[in-house]
């Protein structure tokens, strides 16, 4: 019975059927708290920016750029960017304030998909690096070499560079969207 | 005919004679590339473990039904239910880890410990037997990958699921060679080595 042309068909769909049935189940079971995850860590990392924000909404349907609101006045924007690094793409996100200025800014780590050298590379995560981009202007980012004020990790001019050039990238081609 | 000790070694053979990693040489890929430390090694055992165990049961209950011809595509489809169960769970419950572990655990789909013994034990042995063969298969699997992931942490990070252990002045200069790629097919070859060493002294 078990290799009759007919049941060989059928057992197929019914494992199908039933892994379908089985997985309907756990996704609906997990698909609210997987979502509200993903909302928290964005809301995580914008928060980090742009701490004196309350709330945000998306401005481009790539979601690459937020406006962030304070009382529900508009204090700044969100931009994000992944510029190509030395091993793969450099996700920045970064908060500019209505005049332009850098409120602050987040590099993905490692376990978001960081691709750069352990040790070397993934030097620009550190806070104290991360520090110099507050308070200056989108005609400032730029490494120093290049013509900046930006001075690159020791060792890791690439990944440095991927951060300064895919923030200022971002800024200048979204610049009309910065303002309110 | 005394059937105890034989019921008894399909559970004690996964962990020492058919180490499915150090023995049989199978399943190295998540071995290699989910062992940056020791906390990330007992997630992927974790998960594949789930797989393997759970698979196993469902291969042997339903295996007097399932046609020869399309064995494969059957245990794909149970296995697969399987991973996807646990990528959603993961994914909801444990998301720190998902994201080290990242494409690793769809990719336990394509294990050869878990299909290999679809085919080579679950299609062939009843449920229980089954069970103890995965559950030894699971233990081994976990023990290397623990093993590796312990050792690379310790040396590359001087760390210990976490927290240091080693001396501040070795943690602030690793070895970070054992903690990226080429650190993992440095490990397997000494502990393969080492099994070798082991199995020739014992002939």
């Amino acid at each position: 019975m078990t290799n009759s042309r007919i049941w060989t068909v059928l057992s197929l769909f019914v494992t199908c059927l039933l892994s379908a049935f089985a997985l309907s189940v756990v996704y609906s079971q997990t698909r609210q708290r997987i979502y509200q995850l993903s909302i928290a860590g964005i809301r995580a990392a914008f928060a980090e920016v742009m701490p004196t924000a309350d709330s945000f909404a998306v401005l481009t349907p790539d979601s690459s750029v937020w406006a962030a609101f304070e009382g529900g006045r508009r204090c700044g924007t969100i931009v994000r960017a992944a510029e190509r690094g030395y091993g793969g793409p450099v996700p920045v996100t970064a908060g500019v304030d209505t005049t332009g200025t850098i409120t602050g800014i987040r590099i993905a780590g490692p376990v978001e998909g960081l691709k750069e050298t352990q040790g070397l590379g993934t030097k620009v995560l550190e806070p104290e690096w991360r520090a110099q981009f507050v308070g200056k202007s989108p005609a400032e980012i730029l490494l120093d070499r290049d013509g900046g004020t930006i001075s690159a990790v020791t060792g890791a001019t690439i990944s440095s560079r991927a951060v300064a050039n895919g923030l200022r990238d971002a800024l200048e081609r979204y610049a009309s969207l910065l303002r309110p | 005919m005394n059937t105890e000790p034989s019921r008894l070694s399909y559970l004690t053979n996964g962990i020492l004679r058919e180490n499915p990693t150090l023995i049989l040489m199978i399943g190295l890929c998540p071995t290699l590339a989910t062992t940056m430390s020791a906390r990330d090694a007992l997630g992927m055992a974790a998960a594949a473990s789930f797989v393997l165990i759970c698979s196993n049961v469902v291969v042997s209950t339903v295996r007097r039904l399932v046609p020869d011809s399309v064995r494969i595509p059957i245990f794909i489809i149970i296995i697969s239910t399987f991973v996807t169960i646990v990528d959603y769970v993961m994914k909801a419950y444990q998301p720190a880890l998902y994201r080290v572990l990242g494409v690793f655990v769809p990719l336990i789909v394509v294990n050869c410990i878990i299909l290999g013994r679809a085919e080579a034990f679950a299609y062939r042995h009843g449920v229980f037997d089954s069970l103890l063969d995965g559950l030894g298969k699971a233990i081994g699997f976990g023990l290397v990958l623990f093993l590796m992931g312990s050792i690379r942490e310790l040396v590359g990070a001087g760390k210990f699921f976490g927290t240091r252990i080693m001396p501040a002045a070795y943690a602030s200069s690793p070895v970070q060679f054992m903690v990226s790629a080429p650190g993992a097919f440095f490990l397997i070859g000494v502990l393969k080595g080492l099994v070798n060493k082991l199995q020739s002294k014992n002939r």
